[in-house]
């Protein structure tokens, strides 16, 4: 299971981030592709806590802690801090989560990569503002509850589709990966850092708090995103080229629904929906990747 | 603003130290630690053998560590991958995945490898003690106390009445289903192991006498030789063999005239065996069975194998009377049906009325075995000593213990269950001896596996085993989304035109790569396999390894109990419990 020559740390016990957190176990794989060259751009989200309080740092990179809004400008800044001073090694990352990408830093993301800055951009994606507690974002999922979205006004949108925005963009590279399939993780981290340009890596990193399921469930509840076509992992370069990364068995969405309490007030009929939407998305996806190829 | 107001530095708050001074373990109320279970399989072989650990060594490709780990619990691999009953599959947690792991042919595979490459087992075995136990009958009890005995530090003078050794397994199970030279190398080991066997050195009840003097101790593991007869009119030998005398005399190179049509009165494996070996002599053979095919207690593989040969299986017959008819026999048989069901659970029998009549050239009884002998069996009103699952143990004031021992004590009787029998007498005796007669049950009762019947000697012995909890790993706590389906091996066999005329081995050699393949889809259930995923997915890097990435430990500093360990562990060897208050 252990890819050979990852046994290095640059996350620190200590930290705060709740018991069984996603996010926590998608930063441990990401920096041990990422290693010690790195410098991490951290808009306000659960992450800004995670890393810790002044004096304390859970990382062994730089951080620099930024504006909600800011994650694409401020990761530019640094880089060109950084080719000033002739550093062309160490690679810059802006690490925010779905509220700061999808929602208050498309802005300056979509700027960044317009100009296709040479960075790498982490979302991570727990589907809700979860730092400010449990705000719905556009990335939360249909169907679900949140504390904007109580009782019967749970999210009646659909989750935007941000690598299907950044991919309009015809960046080098954009993928998706999940915390329950590490290896697939730590390879596209690794291939993102092997290139140049603009870079968008979209974390599938589940709340256990947020979604209102156990602590050790995270990661099984990760997997069945992927199992299911919920959460489909896939790479695309250069904006055009897909590739599928892994072909689920059809599972049904229903068990993932299920195990979950944001999802707990939906109907059978809502679930069916659901189902068609899941099964939609998954068909546009095959035809992007040249048709079932 | 004004110049005075530019600092002159800018001030940038940087961070110079980590989180580790936060003790986030002080948030946990669930406790995960690392725990090795029993495996389901484990605890259903009789032999008690640690199978989860055979599959993951033979798996890697450490065929003789997993031949060795075999050779704790049980000395006749080679014979237990052939003839055993193998209830571990039956209890396989993969069984409702897609099939159960072929446990038998990876043990037929071990032994046969290190058979080939004549491997020597090394194992521990406890300092030399002073005692010398006599062992009467080389079966596979006889075998087996000799070889734990010798485990244990005792030397074994094993008396065999026949000019060779191995009982039942010489002399009841013809050859295509275990060929003599697996025999002889397993018996060799033995030997080699200590003890020591002494050939055509019949035991009787007055020499029986002389030994409880010479040995500290005799384990009589006499077996069951003699059919049981039909009890019915014209049961006259001319007419009808005891089908265990005509298996002897096929193996001892004496096969009978077969020619015609045989009647085979049974329904376990000794009935098919007899049919089978009537067949390959070139006669026809016809097994009569009092209930149905279903309820035979001969393996249903070895039924279906045999009417494939050509023997003829006639259901729901019981014999009434056998007449001459000239040179040869008519067998009345009454017509059975079934009516309820026995305690058994199988459909019960009882007779329409009708009969019917066959004429055969001979029949053959398999319909059940007895002692040759009276005192082969433990006496009924037992005075002082013990009666143990697998063997009873006589010691009358001041004399040696006596240790009654296989089939004429076993509840169930088979080739494993004598073995079962022969280490429980081993394990026995040691404490015995050492401790006197008043520990051996509790001492025994440390020893078993998931708290069922089977006993492990590696326990017994102190070995690495006896700290697994005996738990039975439920398939439940498997986490099978780390497990792809894989199909379960098929065994090669000779064709069916192969088999009638020859007594070769039906089961052809497997490969390495099979095996191993099918050592890799064991789950290995409750058995840490290094697997990493506690130490991969822990959100607190709070699970340390050691230099050799191979032991973990958790830092229960950081740990905050959020069980990702324990339900990311493919196999259960993770438990999670509620914190004890503080
Ligand atoms: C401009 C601005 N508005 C609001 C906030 C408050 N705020 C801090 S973190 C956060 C939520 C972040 O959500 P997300 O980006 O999804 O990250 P998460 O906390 O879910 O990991 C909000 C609303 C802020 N820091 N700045
Ligand atoms: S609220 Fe969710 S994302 Fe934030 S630290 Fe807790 S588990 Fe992690
Ligand atoms: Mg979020």
């Amino acid at each position: 299971m252990q890819p050979d020559g990852r046994s290095r740390e640059w996350m620190c016990s200590g930290h705060v981030g709740c018991a069984g957190c996603g996010a926590a176990v998608a930063m441990r794989f990401f920096l041990k592709a990422m290693g010690e060259k790195t410098i991490l751009v951290v808009p306000a989200c659960c992450w800004s806590v995670i890393a810790g309080p002044y004096p304390q740092s859970a990382l062994k990179v730089p951080v620099i802690h930024a504006a909600f809004e800011t994650g694409g400008a401020t990761a530019s800044g640094v880089r060109a801090a950084l080719d000033m001073r002739g550093d062309t090694e160490t690679t810059v990352v802006t690490w925010a989560g779905d509220g700061g990408t999808f929602d208050i830093g498309f802005q300056a993301l979509s700027g960044a990569v317009e100009r296709n800055e040479n960075f790498i951009y982490v979302c991570y994606d727990n589907e809700a503002y979860m730092n400010t507690g449990i705000q719905r974002s556009s990335s939360t999922p249909y169907g679900a509850w949140t504390t904007t979205t109580p009782g019967r006004d749970w999210k009646k949108m659909r989750k935007k589709n941000i690598v299907e925005a950044l991919v309009a963009h015809r960046i080098p590279y954009a993928a998706t990966a999940s915390i329950a399939y590490p290896e697939d993780l730590i390879r596209k981290a690794e291939k993102a850092r092997s290139m140049k340009g603009s870079r968008f890596l979209h974390i599938f990193a589940s709340c256990p708090t947020g979604w209102r399921i156990p602590s050790e469930m995270s990661v099984k509840i990760a997997r069945m995103a992927v199992q299911t076509n919920i959460f489909p992992l896939y790479e695309v370069e250069d904006g055009v080229r897909y590739t599928i990364n892994y072909r689920p068995k059809e599972y049904l969405v229903r068990e993932y629904f299920r195990l979950q309490g944001r999802f707990r007030h939906l109907k059978e009929e809502d679930l069916d929906q659901i189902q068609g939407m899941v099964d939609e998305d998954w068909r546009l996806l095959l035809r992007k990747a040249g048709g079932g190829a | 603003m004004t110049a005075e107001m530019i600092p002159r530095a800018l001030i940038m708050p940087r961070t110079h130290e980590t989180t580790e001074s936060n003790k986030t373990g002080s948030w946990r109320f669930l406790r995960p630690r690392y725990e090795n279970k029993t495996s389901p399989c484990s605890a259903a072989c009789p032999a008690g053998e640690d199978i989860a650990m055979i599959e993951m060594l033979a798996g890697r490709g450490l065929f003789k560590e997993a031949w060795e780990t075999i050779l704790l619990e049980n000395p006749l691999p080679g014979t237990c991958g052939r003839v055993c009953f193998h209830p571990c599959e039956g209890v396989c947690n993969r069984k409702d995945f897609d099939a159960s792991v072929a446990v038998h042919d990876v043990e037929r595979f071990l032994a046969d490898v290190a058979a080939r490459n004549d491997l020597k087992p090394v194992l521990e075995k406890l300092p030399r003690r002073p005692h010398r136990v006599a062992v009467v009958g080389s079966g596979p009890a006889g075998l087996s106390a000799a070889w734990f005995l010798g485990l244990l530090g005792y030397g074994c003078d094993v008396y065999e009445a026949l000019p060779e050794a191995g009982g039942v397994l010489r002399w009841g199970i013809p050859e295509y289903r275990l060929p003599s030279p697996v025999l002889n190398v397993e018996i060799a080991r033995i030997e080699s192991g200590g003890a020591r066997i002494l050939r055509g050195r019949p035991v009787t009840m007055e020499s029986l006498d002389g030994l409880r003097k010479d040995y500290s101790a005799v384990f009589l593991g006499c077996g069951l030789s003699r059919g049981a007869p039909l009890r019915i009119s014209g049961e006259v030998p001319d007419a009808v063999t005891d089908g265990l005398v005509f298996l002897r005399n096929v193996r001892g190179g004496q096969p009978p005239p077969c020619d015609g049509l045989s009647a085979v009165i049974g329904g376990g494996n000794t009935a098919v065996d007899i049919a089978r070996t009537v067949v390959r002599l070139g006669g026809k053979a016809a097994i009569l069975y009092r209930r149905r095919r279903e309820d035979m207690p001969a393996f249903q593989d070895e039924v279906s194998m045999a009417l494939e040969e050509g023997v003829e299986l006639h259901q729901l017959l019981a014999p009434e009377a056998i007449r001459p008819l000239g040179r040869r026999y008519g067998l009345v048989l009454k017509r059975m049906r079934v009516e309820g069901r026995d305690r058994d659970g199988r459909g019960r029998v009882v007779p329409t009325g009708e009969t019917t009549e066959m004429e055969v050239e001979r029949v053959f009884t398999a319909t059940g075995a007895e002692a040759a002998q009276p005192w082969h069996r433990p006496p009924s009103g037992r005075g002082s000593g013990i009666s143990l699952s697998h063997c009873v143990i006589v010691s009358e004031d001041g004399a040696n213990p006596l240790v009654y021992g296989g089939d004429p004590v076993n509840e169930t009787k088979n080739v494993t269950q004598a073995i079962a029998s022969g280490k429980q007498a081993a394990m026995a005796l040691d404490t015995f001896f050492q401790e006197g007669m008043e520990a051996v049950e509790a001492r025994l009762a440390e020893c078993r596996v998931g708290n069922g019947p089977a006993l492990s000697m590696e326990i017994y012995m102190g070995g690495p085993r006896r700290l697994r909890s005996s738990h039975v790993v439920q398939p439940g706590e498997i986490n099978t989304d780390y497990f792809r389906f894989g199909a379960r091996m098929t065994q090669p066999r000779l064709l069916v035109e192969e088999r009638i005329d020859s007594f070769d081995e039906i089961d052809l050699r497997v490969s390495a790569g099979t095996s191993i393949r099918e050592a890799e889809r064991c789950f290995n259930c409750g058995l840490c396999n290094q697997c990493d995923n506690c130490y991969v997915f822990c959100p607190d890097v709070a699970v340390r390894r050691g230099r050799d990435m191979n032991d973990r430990r958790i830092d229960y500093d950081y740990c905050k109990g959020c069980g990702l360990c324990a339900a990311e562990c493919p196999r259960n060897a993770v438990t999670l419990e509620k914190e004890d208050a503080p």
